[in-house]
């Protein structure tokens, strides 16, 4: 089933006297329960889709639709209740609300949603035990080392089901163990929860895990491998 | 979840919610505390007036307070008496006689105003007789074949009735208050010396003591070396009815001290009886009625009642008879505002700066929540409680940290009588008494909370104004 499709967008910044194009005419269409990453060099636009997928910003031309619903017919306040609803994110720097401990961070995005507190713990509890951190439910995430909280966010971002989840770089900052942890807990729930994965990533193990592979140069999609 | 988070974020920098909350706790603490004492000092001149002075409300022939005349007397002041009796409201009701004189000492004279009292009566209303300095006298209660008046002590110095002197009495007084003994020896030096007034008395004082020791000591020795000879005599010259100027010698029966230094210097009061004879005035024509009501709320709708029903005679209220109280009373609660606006006002500028560190600081988890999905309406809220939190812990605190304060100084005052000549000048008493109603804690803890949501407005603006994406890319 499709659940996000990219039709001809292009993102051009004008920031600097030369204007960029970051996105240039990109078309994908992305499918239920996928694993994909998107590679390329660095300035190859990767980041920059990723936020134009997750209405963190938005295109110059071109459409992104997400279940059927076209992210530029939304006004500010409904884009951000849409992502919340739909979309989960991952980032390179973990980004967990350092106030909170893990349980909370997790179960932050069910609060917004006003979740009952019965489903939230038991949705919490399901993750936390799913990405093998049910025993550091009430540590901060200071206490925590960076594999365990890019643990906790995915948790986070998988907590109120999305459509799909973004992770820009989930495993830039983590050691080849922390990283493989990360890659089998995301797999691994990407099969089980039958929720989209799409990543950017330099990282070869990704990569390597990916069963969908798009390549950016320039903003273009120069490859798109599909994998058995 | 917002509120669990915005209170965890205050405590995530404690330093610096500690530095805002002691600011705000310092600021509420100085305004209530400040507030409480001026609302002592006005409340106690007020009551010090009326109990003392003026009374709640004062009846009069329409012109004695133009012309103080002896002959302007309340006509017909029984069938008065009686119907003020039956009004209610009344607590206490007496009657005055008033001549305007001069009081003679063997050394001094000066203008005095002379009240005719009836002195068990007068304790209905005015508070006087509980005012007697110990060991001066008494408040009329000795029978004596003399004239007797009671006078002020500051009269009783300016006429230099009083004398100072250090005996083995006063030293072993002294000694009892916790006077050093090296300050006894030295004190020892004037023993036997008497001088006629206090200015004599200190310039010698200090002559033995160290300018510190004089300073620190002096006040209590001056007030203990301090002596009245009972029975002094004192002549009264003023008007009779027909204008001929009469006069007597008369004894003093005691001495009084109230707060108003002014009001001490220049009444003097006899007993009714005495004054009638000397001015020829009936027996039943009085200068004024005083009455005493028992809720002072009350004061303007009773004065027109009675107003309405002795048509030829002035029927006046205290905030009439005393315009700069009434003023004072009235004036203090838009001081009080602006005052209390002041130091909101710098209280909300401390907050307003630590909320835009704290959003500066913040920049990339904020954009994360945005990115995540918290909208802006919570975004908002979520960086207001922060600010009410911070305002509202420091303005509790500071508000119990006065009400402790207020209340045990309400208990045991506050002493300045190192300016009591000040005070007593303007009617005030050096020894303050704070006093705050609960109400004005209400007030202020409403007023805080406004502050902290106005303070975090332009802070929560800015964090709404952040783009996520480069919100997130920041360091």
């Amino acid at each position: 089933m499709k659940i996000l499709e990219i039709k001809n967008v292009q993102k051009i910044y004008n920031e600097t006297e030369v204007q960029v194009n970051a996105v240039n005419d990109i078309t994908l269409d992305f499918q239920e329960a996928e694993f994909a990453a998107i590679v390329g060099p660095s300035g190859s636009g990767k980041t920059t889709l990723l936020n134009l997928i997750g209405g963190l910003d938005m295109p110059t031309s071109g459409k992104i639709i997400i279940d059927g619903t076209d992210l530029s017919k939304l006004k500010s306040s409904a884009l951000i209740d849409f992502r919340m609803r739909n979309i989960g994110f991952v980032f390179q720097a973990y980004n967990l609300i350092p106030v909170l401990t893990a349980k909370e961070n997790v179960e932050f995005i069910m609060n917004l949603q006003k979740w009952s507190k019965q489903d939230r713990d038991e949705r919490t509890f399901e993750l936390l035990k799913a990405v093998g951190l049910f025993d550091r439910a009430n540590s901060r995430p200071t206490k925590m080392s960076g594999g365990q909280q890019q643990r906790i966010a995915v948790a986070r971002a998988l907590a109120s089901r999305p459509k799909f989840v973004l992770a820009d770089e989930p495993t830039a900052n983590l050691d080849s163990k922390s990283a493989a942890t990360l890659l089998e807990i995301m797999e691994k729930l990407n099969h089980e929860e039958k929720i989209t994965f799409i990543f950017s990533t330099h990282d070869a193990r990704v990569v390597k895990m990916a069963h969908r592979v798009i390549t950016l140069e320039d903003g273009k999609v120069v490859s798109d491998d599909v994998r058995e | 979840m917002i509120w669990k988070t915005a209170w965890k974020n205050v405590w995530r920098n404690k330093v610096r919610s500690l530095v805002v909350i002691s600011s705000v706790t310092i600021g509420i603490f100085a305004g209530v505390f400040s507030i409480a004492l001026m609302n002592g000092l006005i409340a106690q001149r007020v009551d010090d007036a009326l109990n003392e002075e003026i009374s709640d409300i004062q009846i009069t022939n329409k012109n004695f307070r133009i012309n103080n005349d002896p002959e302007l007397v309340i006509g017909n002041a029984e069938r008065v008496y009686q119907m003020l009796k039956s009004e209610s409201g009344i607590s206490g009701i007496v009657e005055r006689t008033i001549v305007t004189g001069m009081a003679n000492s063997a050394f001094k004279s000066t203008g005095v105003q002379i009240v005719g009292i009836d002195p068990e009566k007068e304790k209905q209303v005015f508070t006087l007789y509980t005012k007697i300095i110990t060991g001066t006298g008494d408040y009329f209660q000795k029978e004596s074949k003399y004239n007797l008046a009671l006078i002020g002590e500051e009269l009783a110095k300016d006429l230099n009735i009083v004398r100072y002197s250090i005996d083995t009495s006063t030293l072993s007084r002294l000694k009892r208050k916790g006077l050093p003994l090296s300050a006894i020896d030295k004190l020892g030096k004037l023993a036997g010396k008497r001088f006629a007034n206090e200015k004599q008395f200190v310039k010698k004082m200090k002559s033995v003591f160290s300018a510190g020791e004089a300073k620190k000591y002096g006040q209590i020795i001056t007030k203990e070396a301090w002596s009245f000879r009972e029975g002094a005599r004192l002549t009264l010259t003023f008007l009779d009815k027909d204008n001929n100027q009469v006069g007597a010698v008369f004894r003093l029966t005691g001495l009084y001290r109230v707060s108003n230094s002014v009001y001490e210097k220049s009444s003097v009061f006899i007993k009714n009886t005495d004054l009638k004879k000397l001015t020829g005035l009936p027996d039943s024509s009085y200068h004024q009625m005083i009455i005493k009501i028992n809720d002072l709320e009350q004061t303007e709708s009773i004065t027109d009642a009675l107003a309405g029903k002795l048509p030829d005679m002035e029927v006046i209220s205290w905030k009439k008879l005393s315009p700069e109280l009434a003023m004072m009373t009235d004036m203090v609660q838009q001081f009080y505002l602006i005052f209390g606006l002041i130091i909101l006002a710098a209280l909300a500028f401390g907050i307003i700066n630590t909320m835009l560190m704290v959003v500066l600081e913040r920049t990339r988890e904020l954009g994360v929540l945005t990115a995540i999905g918290m909208n802006k309406k919570k975004v908002f809220s979520m960086i207001m409680l922060e600010s009410v939190f911070l305002s509202l812990i420091g303005g509790v605190i500071g508000m119990i940290l006065s009400y402790l304060v207020v209340r045990l100084t309400a208990h045991t005052g506050i002493d300045l009588s190192q300016y009591a000549e000040g005070f007593g000048a303007l009617g005030y008493s050096a020894n303050v008494y704070p006093k705050i109603s609960a109400g004005f804690f209400v007030i202020v803890t409403i007023l805080i909370i406004i502050t902290g949501i106005i303070s975090s407005i332009y802070p929560a603006m800015k964090a709404l104004k952040l783009n996520p994406v480069e919100a997130i890319r920041t360091e």
